[in-house]
């Protein structure tokens, strides 16, 4: 099975998307796909989903759950273009129309272990007042043709957003042949590294 | 040759006096080094935050290069600038940081500054905006001539920068 000098590495994610916070919006679902280079292809796994729609309950008046599962294995020859996950999120408005409440991406870990990652979403704004409030009449919110824009870096410079509530999301990751192939991405002492995503390796040091 | 990878986000920025704000950025390494892939400069969308302080631009970063020596380790620099409702745009300030060098996750909290006029033009600055910039952006991440400049504190850039780093250890560079 492994071959003494692998020319591609994997990259196995499981994870989930945990829930939500947002103060200002209720019935929501997100949706999720998976952005990455020239060189990654998807060996196994859904590189798109959608979720249920949920709402917050009397018990946790701030949380929204999704507990939505991710499961997906990359291969690649390169690291650049390392796979990003890009989340949107949906809910109703005052009229009933189905309308974008956030948009937000994240790059996947790449150190193998356990990693949660909190990211901010954010809508684009309406370009003058008038538009707004059409907008907001007409239930046609500002949204983008192809959500896989916001993992990328170019052409944002036109872009206004209002940013708006936070999602969290869980990863654990597994590579394999990455060392073989003499990437180094993992820290050789974690306590060096000031993470905001908590990290708890289960690979012994080297 | 040794090879290294920069993939991460300018995850946003906080602390500024107002929050309508986005940031140009860009990436300056020394002879030695060549970018093989990746957007070396860029500028990010302008966020207005519903809630909070904080601006979040999620403006990703994705770099490979290739080096024949360490000297000229790669440097980050920001200019964050505000945007208000008329469309015009202020700088808020500058600020640099080295790209981690060793592998792994990082999380890298820029502070930045911004050039302190007269008094006359702080009091201009107050009421109609705008201000002293620097003429090149040289001068953000170097120290050269930094001795004549006065300059006011503003507020944190956070970034979130991961490393891979490809036959370091073989030239026996420890990292």
């Amino acid at each position: 099975m492994a071959s003494n000098n692998p020319s591609v590495f994997l990259l196995m994610i499981n994870g989930q998307i945990e829930g939500g916070n947002f103060p200002e919006y209720d019935d929501l679902y997100c949706k999720y796909c998976f952005v990455y280079g020239h060189d990654w292809a998807p060996t196994s796994g859904l590189e798109e989903g959608i979720s249920q729609i949920t709402s917050k309950s009397r018990l946790s008046p701030h949380k929204l759950i999704w507990n939505f599962p991710l499961e997906i294995t990359f291969k690649s020859t390169n690291p650049s273009g390392w796979p990003q996950i890009v989340v949107s999120v949906y809910g109703p408005d005052t009229f009933g129309n189905d309308v974008v409440r956030g948009y937000g991406a994240t790059h996947i870990p790449f150190s193998p272990g356990q990693h949660t990652k909190t990211i901010p979403m954010f809508v684009p704004e309406s370009t003058s007042r008038l538009q707004k409030f059409t907008s907001w009449l007409m239930g046609r919110r500002p949204e983008y043709t192809d959500p896989k824009v916001v993992a990328q870096g170019e052409g944002r410079e036109v872009t206004r957003v209002c940013s708006q509530g936070f999602v969290t999301l869980t990863f654990h990751i597994v590579t394999k042949d990455m060392k073989k192939l003499g990437y180094d991405g993992t820290p050789s002492d974690p306590s060096n590294t000031l993470s905001q995503a908590s990290s708890t390796g289960l690979r012994p040091h080297e | 040759m040794a090879e290294l990878h920069i993939i991460g986000q300018i995850v946003g920025a906080s602390g500024f006096p107002q929050s309508s704000l986005f940031c140009k950025w860009g990436i300056h390494t020394g002879g030695a080094w060549r970018l093989l892939s990746g957007l070396k400069e860029g500028q990010t969308q302008v966020d207005l935050p519903q809630t909070g302080d904080m601006a979040y631009w999620s403006h990703p970063i994705d770099l490979h290069y290739t080096t024949k020596g360490l000297q000229g380790w790669p440097k980050l620099h920001l200019q964050v600038w505000h945007q208000d409702s008329f469309g015009r745009c202020q700088l808020y300030g500058y600020g640099y940081c080295h790209v981690p060098s060793s592998p792994g996750q990082h999380t890298v909290r820029c502070a930045t500054w911004r050039p302190l006029g007269s008094w006359q033009e702080q009091l201009a600055q107050m009421f109609v905006g705008g201000g002293p910039q620097l003429r090149s952006p040289d001068l953000i991440y170097s120290g050269a001539d930094r001795y004549r400049l006065q300059t006011e504190a503003m507020g944190t850039v956070e970034l979130d920068l991961g490393i891979i780093m490809r036959h370091f250890d073989k030239h026996g560079v420890e990292c």
